[in-house]
């Protein structure tokens, strides 16, 4: 059964439509993110299923049950905020405990379900501070706590790591992966940082203008991005665009030939179709007997590996290279890109092939 | 160097003796009021109105406070001072609470219309008082309550509650949408995220709040002239009888002293929460 259900889910701000007919079965256990560019409409999906936004249409239903019109506190849900909205005239024992308060849940079972999250999250030393008296990741820990006593079906997270610093967003990052592995509970997760969408999801929903793009596990969304907008925004180092022209399976780029062998079309494009090719930056090798003859342009050092900037007709292209290999290169080079690993986009449908 | 120095030092000299004269020129009233108070009646009436008392005495502030007349009642300013006191906790509780609930309404959660409630509490707070007295009286006088205690309380509590939301609504505007989601996730509703959540974050507005409605409902004199009835005048208005009553001779000391007594209970609150006003202002006015 869905944890988390949505139907024809549709919004509008005056005229402006944030969110158009969204359809997203979220599975018991899943770590769901919602990735998209600001302004995609994540936030208010989001806020549509924790019922802090009204919808102009459309179903939530959340555990089986139909939740579009219950309040944000009926529907079994609990939420962590970017700005972590801790209470601030209450003690950190006070903001853990607001909500069960609030639900008369019998003092001992309040007293043992926040020393149960704070156990958990490490902050059981900080119990009787104010939130003024933390530091932004203990903050970020309260925030999460607050969340996890509410034993709740599904967990709602709004951009929680953006307000942390890079060294703490990925130890947050780590810490909310082992949250999920040990509590197995279902979360749904707004962010518009795809490392940290890939590292932490089950499944993405990348959105755009209101829209789900593409709803798939990470390496789904890597390996076969569904649009030409997927493609671009998801992988860091960007993956490489090239206009060509497909002639009896085999795209034709300026003077290169690219045969395909064994690429997965999903619809059947005609002979002489224009498309635009798209590649990793680690799909493309340095390889004496390589389909394309490109200029040398300079190379950009990331430690592990190095990613080498060469010049193919009036495209740029980048490569994943071994950084001793990369060191010595400059001139005329000859770059192989491996056919098993290209997408194949539709440019005026942006769909891919 | 030392000439540019010089200089400077009878620039200073110069404005600290404009800032003494600008000084003495607004105390001296003030001077005035309390040196004639401590006089007898004899001295106030042969000595010119700057001489200092010879033998200060506190009998006047006495016979304010105690039997001074007005018409045929002579039990002094004191019966003014427990009307106003009655009159002054309902009308400042109830307006400092109201105009809170208020601006929490208005500034987080989506009202139907709230940006029009918020232009007309604006107008609201703009117009004279002197324009609706007359339909007021009607008002009152037709649900049959004017001329009471809750009367005059009502009123204050109108006239107040413009100023006093938005006021409120500019302190709560500031504080983050995400307290309320997040309460409203814990389970609390609309009262109890007031009450436990926006009121205990509240603490220097309120006492803004407090101080601009004590000390305006205090001073009143027409509101509670008009409103508050024979038995509920409050002490601007018996002070008033007190001062131009015109049987007899005119005793300045006392009514000096009367209007002194009207005066401090303003005066304590401002030098006791001084401190909050200046920092709640300032918090309203930047998050606002």
């Amino acid at each position: 059964m869905s944890a988390v259900s949505v139907f024809g889910l549709s919004k509008s701000f005056g005229h402006l439509r944030v969110l158009k007919d969204i359809h997203l079965p979220i599975e018991t256990g899943d770590f769901t993110v919602l990735l998209g560019p600001s302004g995609c409409g994540k936030s208010t999906l989001l806020n549509a299923i924790a019922g802090l936004e009204d919808t102009d249409a459309g179903i939530v239903e959340i555990d089986g049950a139909d939740v579009t019109h219950r309040e944000p506190s009926k529907r079994g849900i609990a939420m962590v905020f970017q700005s972590y909205a801790l209470y601030p005239t209450m003690s950190v024992r006070k903001n853990l405990s607001f909500g069960l308060r609030v639900r008369s849940v019998p003092r001992q079972e309040v007293a043992r379900r926040v020393h149960w999250a704070a156990k958990l999250l490490q902050i059981d030393e900080l119990l009787d501070r104010k939130p003024s008296q933390l530091s932004g990741g203990q903050r970020q820990r309260v925030a999460i706590g607050r969340a996890l006593v509410q034993q709740a079906k599904v967990f709602l997270f709004d951009e929680p790591l953006s307000n942390l610093d890079a060294k703490l967003r990925t130890e947050m990052r780590v810490e909310l992966k082992r949250l999920h592995k040990d509590l197995g509970a279902t979360i749904v997760y707004v962010t518009h940082d795809q490392i940290e969408a890939m590292t932490l999801a089950t499944r993405i929903a990348v959105m755009r203008a209101g829209r789900i793009e593409q709803y798939a596990t990470p390496d789904d969304l890597y390996e076969e991005p569904a649009t030409l907008f997927v493609a671009a925004f998801v992988g860091s180092p960007a993956m490489n665009f090239m206009p060509g022209r497909l002639i009896s399976s085999t795209v034709h780029i300026g003077s290169a030939r690219l045969p395909l062998n064994g690429y997965r079309f999903r619809s059947s494009p005609m002979n002489g179709q224009e498309v635009v090719l798209g590649i990793r930056p680690e799909h493309v090798q340095l390889a004496p007997e390589g389909q394309l003859e490109a200029e040398t342009l300079f190379m950009e050092p990331m430690g592990a590996d190095t990613l080498g900037w060469f010049q193919f007709g009036e495209h740029r292209l980048s490569a994943r290279l071994v950084p001793q290999v990369a060191r010595g290169l400059s001139g005329t080079v000859r770059l192989s890109l491996l056919a098993d690993h290209v997408s194949l986009f539709d440019p005026s449908t942006e769909a891919r092939l | 160097m030392t000439t540019a120095r010089r200089n400077v030092r009878i620039g200073r000299i110069g404005l600290y003796t404009l800032l003494v004269w600008i000084c003495l020129f607004f105390s001296i009233p003030l001077l005035v009021v309390i040196s004639t108070s401590l006089k007898t009646s004899d001295e106030v009436r042969t000595f010119s109105i700057f001489t200092l008392p010879a033998a200060p005495s506190l009998a006047a502030w006495i016979k304010a406070w105690s039997s001074a007349c007005t018409g045929l009642n002579c039990g002094g300013v004191r019966v003014g001072f427990l009307n106003s006191v009655r009159i002054l906790i309902p009308s400042v509780f109830v307006s400092v609470m109201a105009g809170a609930v208020t601006g929490y309404a208005l500034s987080h959660w989506r009202i139907r219309g709230a940006n029009a409630i918020m232009l007309l509490l604006l107008i609201c707070a703009f117009i004279p008082y002197q324009v609706i007295l007359y339909p007021l009286v009607k008002t009152f006088s037709t649900i049959g309550i004017y001329s009471s205690l809750p009367c005059i309380i009502a009123v204050h509590v109108i006239f107040g509650l413009p100023v006093m939301s938005l006021l409120f609504r500019n302190f709560y505007a500031g504080l983050p949408e995400e307290l309320v989601k997040a309460a409203r996730i814990d389970g609390a509703g609309f009262w109890r995220i007031f009450a436990f959540v926006m009121l205990p974050m509240s603490v220097n507005i309120l006492i803004v709040a407090t101080i601009l409605q004590t000390t305006g409902i205090w001073n009143d004199y027409l509101l509670g002239l008009i409103f508050a009835g024979r038995d509920n005048m409050p002490m601007t208005a018996q002070l008033n009888a007190i001062a131009t009553t015109s049987t007899g001779v005119i005793e300045y000391n006392v009514n000096t002293a009367a209007a002194l007594l009207t005066a401090l209970p303003p005066l304590i609150v401002y030098f006791v929460s001084g401190r909050y006003f200046v920092r709640g202002i300032t918090a309203g006015a930047v998050k606002g």
